[in-house]
């Protein structure tokens, strides 16, 4: 039972790191992306390669994660950022779809379908990443971390910034704020932070294909942030741990034919997600008028 | 003094009772299928099939204790099924999980290497799934086993030029692999290799390319929608060679299309007019409970599901507990099982030979059968 908790646990973290990360840009920047998967994505093919090929050390790994999706985000943000509202969410859904594509097909980096898998385990001078509790650990530690990070940096001039272009860009732009620099920043940012959360994944799961960084995973995400209540620091947190507990949940409901299972899984979420948005449209942590505040 | 032996008696007997009631207790073993989502028919066909075996068993009675399966849903996703396959192994604690789909068998063989857990798949046939550890077995023949039933005879109807359309991916690259080693072996050739990306639905220019190459044969190596719209295209677009494929072209969808109407396949030999007891039950009970003939699939998680009875028997009587380590011990020491279709045999690998037939797709629903290939 500890070790199914532990690994029910280790993975609230790393969705729950792809949420807060998510709503950084989203509930603080108004910036609404389909593409984080790919973030996500591009930590975990890293952390492989770079084990595999290299070194499975994270003083190296962690960085060129970071650096690499950040420089993604980079080309991602600066053309779209240039312009408004829905259309970044389109150009990130074309990031998104041609990163699969990438995934898929850049075999000699990614394994193609197939995937990697048989890499080293992670590690830090004096520690080796193999147990199931040090997983725990390393998760919650990074989680707490980007955490601290993120709320540190919306308590700061940057973090009024981003704000004040989500209320009104106008305005900002009026207030002579470099708007497309401060949009473009917060994008970096939040892709760099959420690889960390697919060099974690990567290591825990020893195994690594494109079936984890879908479309389906960004939505995913993105539902956690909204049903948790986008712009707070506790939603996208709840939010995690309440659409990775469901799934589990439902298998242990007395009675319930364990073929139908996954049924009532999605009728339980779809039912959930309906009833959240007509009565408490801000997300469990938000106002009851919905938005983003 | 009588107090005492009173109370040692009543002890024993407790002891005694606890013991019958631990080999009465439930024998479980875990399934990590897509239960919902966009594969849950395959969720669906396996348990059939897992379901009815560990009927027999129970009604065998050859088993101590009542055998049950436990589902966790993958979804058809890693994640998912990682979360699963860590419940059935650590709450649930089952010594034996079957599960399918290449993404969600390579996560969770990660979880059986380390807990000493055996995974078996019966549903996916790429090659790379022989490599997942000790303790991930394949209980049927992966697709370079089909390759080579499937070479002597197109040799020996002087189907010698074979040209490939291939998926770009680990299952189609496998294929090309083994057609390269064993058709000059077996006095043919490649004439030429074409891949398509898996998620590709166009395939005219492949079959103008296709029509150059003078091949006596077309293999096409794919899966799902692509394979039924390369078969369609390359006949829309005049090309005439014959067609030859695997498995996967035993599903009903591919076997009333016009176009594929031909086509030579190889798949499992499963035989569901044998005669034999175990097929007999196995397609009588089966029409009785659905209503309509089962297919490869449902006998696959069947004989899957029928291994680990066999195993469990065979523990049970030597007394010794039903854990993956023992069932892999007692794998290797039996090593030939009587499965619905016939005896297979376990090679070193996890993987097994079995015996495999050539079919034609003639309009019917199961195809008809023009060879059949013994284990060898």
């Amino acid at each position: 039972m500890t070790s199914y908790i532990i690994n029910l646990l280790v993975l609230i973290c790393v969705n729950a790191t792809l949420a807060v990360t998510l709503n950084f840009i989203m509930g603080y920047a108004g910036i609404f992306s389909l593409a984080h998967a790919i973030f996500f994505g591009i930590g975990s093919y890293v952390a492989a390669y770079v084990a595999l090929h290299f070194t499975g050390s994270l003083l190296v790994i962690l960085p060129a994660a970071m650096l690499i999706s950040a420089l993604v985000g980079l080309a991602l943000a600066l053309p779209a950022l240039r312009v408004r509202g829905e259309y970044f969410v389109a150009a990130s859904l074309g990031l998104q779809v041609i990163g699969v594509t990438v995934f898929s097909e850049w075999k000699s980096v990614t394994g193609g379908i197939g995937g990697v898998m048989g890499f080293p385990p992670a590690s830090l001078p004096g520690l080796s990443f193999e147990s199931p509790t040090a997983f725990l650990i390393w998760s919650v530690v990074m989680l707490v971390l980007i955490l601290l990070a993120i709320n540190t940096l919306l308590h700061s001039s940057f973090g009024r910034n981003l704000q004040a272009i989500r209320d009104s860009e106008s305005a900002a732009l009026a207030y002579g704020k470099n708007v497309a620099m401060i949009k473009t920043l917060s994008v970096v940012f939040s892709s760099a932070l959420a690889a960390t959360a697919g060099v974690v994944y990567a290591f825990y799961m020893s195994f690594v294909n494109v079936e984890s960084f879908t479309l389906d995973t960004s939505v995913l995400v993105m539902a956690m942030v909204i049903i948790g209540g986008t712009g707070t620091i506790w939603g996208p947190l709840v939010g995690a741990v309440l659409l990775m507990l469901i799934p589990s949940l439902t298998s242990y409901i007395p009675g319930l034919p364990q073929t139908e299972v996954g049924s009532i899984q999605q009728i339980i979420y779809g039912a959930a997600m309906v009833l959240l948005m007509i009565f408490r449209p801000g997300g469990i942590m938000g106002g009851k008028h919905g938005g983003v505040k | 003094m009588v107090a005492f032996k009173v109370k040692a008696m009543v002890g024993a007997l407790a002891l005694c009772a606890l013991q019958v009631g631990a080999f009465a207790q439930d024998v479980k073993l875990g399934a990590v299928f897509p239960m919902s989502g966009p594969n849950a028919t395959y969720g669906d066909l396996f348990s059939s099939g897992a379901n009815l075996a560990a009927e027999h068993i129970n009604a065998d009675g050859k088993l101590k204790g009542k055998m049950s399966v436990i589902y966790e849903d993958s979804q058809a996703l890693p994640q998912r099924g990682v979360i699963g396959m860590n419940k059935l192994v650590s709450v649930d604690k089952v010594p034996y999980v079957l599960t399918g789909f290449t993404g969600v068998s390579k996560a969770v063989s990660t979880v059986g290497q380390r807990t000493k857990t055996v995974v078996v798949n019966a549903g996916g046939v790429g090659p790379d799934l022989a490599e997942l550890g000790e303790y991930f077995w394949n209980a049927i023949p992966l697709v370079n086993y089909e390759v080579r039933a499937m070479v002597p005879y197109l040799v020996q109807q002087n189907l010698k030029k074979v040209a490939l359309i291939y998926v770009d991916d680990p299952f189609g690259q496998a294929i090309v692999k083994e057609l390269e080693g064993e058709l000059p072996k077996a006095g043919g050739s490649l004439v030429g290799k074409l891949s398509v990306p898996p998620t590709s639905q166009q395939f005219g220019g492949i079959a103008a390319k296709v029509r150059e190459l003078k091949a006596d044969a077309v293999y096409i190596a794919s899966y799902g929608a692509q394979q039924f719209q390369i078969a369609k295209q390359l006949r829309d677009n005049g090309v005439k060679e014959q067609l030859v494929s695997y498995s996967a072209f035993s599903v009903p969808e591919i076997q009333t299309l016009p176009e594929a109407k031909g086509t030579l396949y190889s798949e499992l030999l499963i035989d569901l007019a044998a005669t034999d007891p175990l097929t007999k039950r196995f397609v009588d009970d089966f029409k009785k409970k659905h209503g309509k003939a089962p297919t490869n699939y449902v006998a696959s998680y069947y004989n899957a599901t029928k291994l680990y009875g066999d195993l469990a028997i065979a523990l049970q009587k030597e007394g010794k507990p039903l854990t993956g380590t023992n069932l892999l011990e007692a794998r290797k020491k039996i090593n030939t099982f009587d499965f619905v279709g016939g005896k297979v045999t376990f090679l070193p690998n996890g993987t097994v030979m079995a015996p495999m037939q050539i079919k034609t797709v003639d309009g019917s629903p199961s195809g008809k059968q023009v060879q059949v290939v013994k284990a060898n």
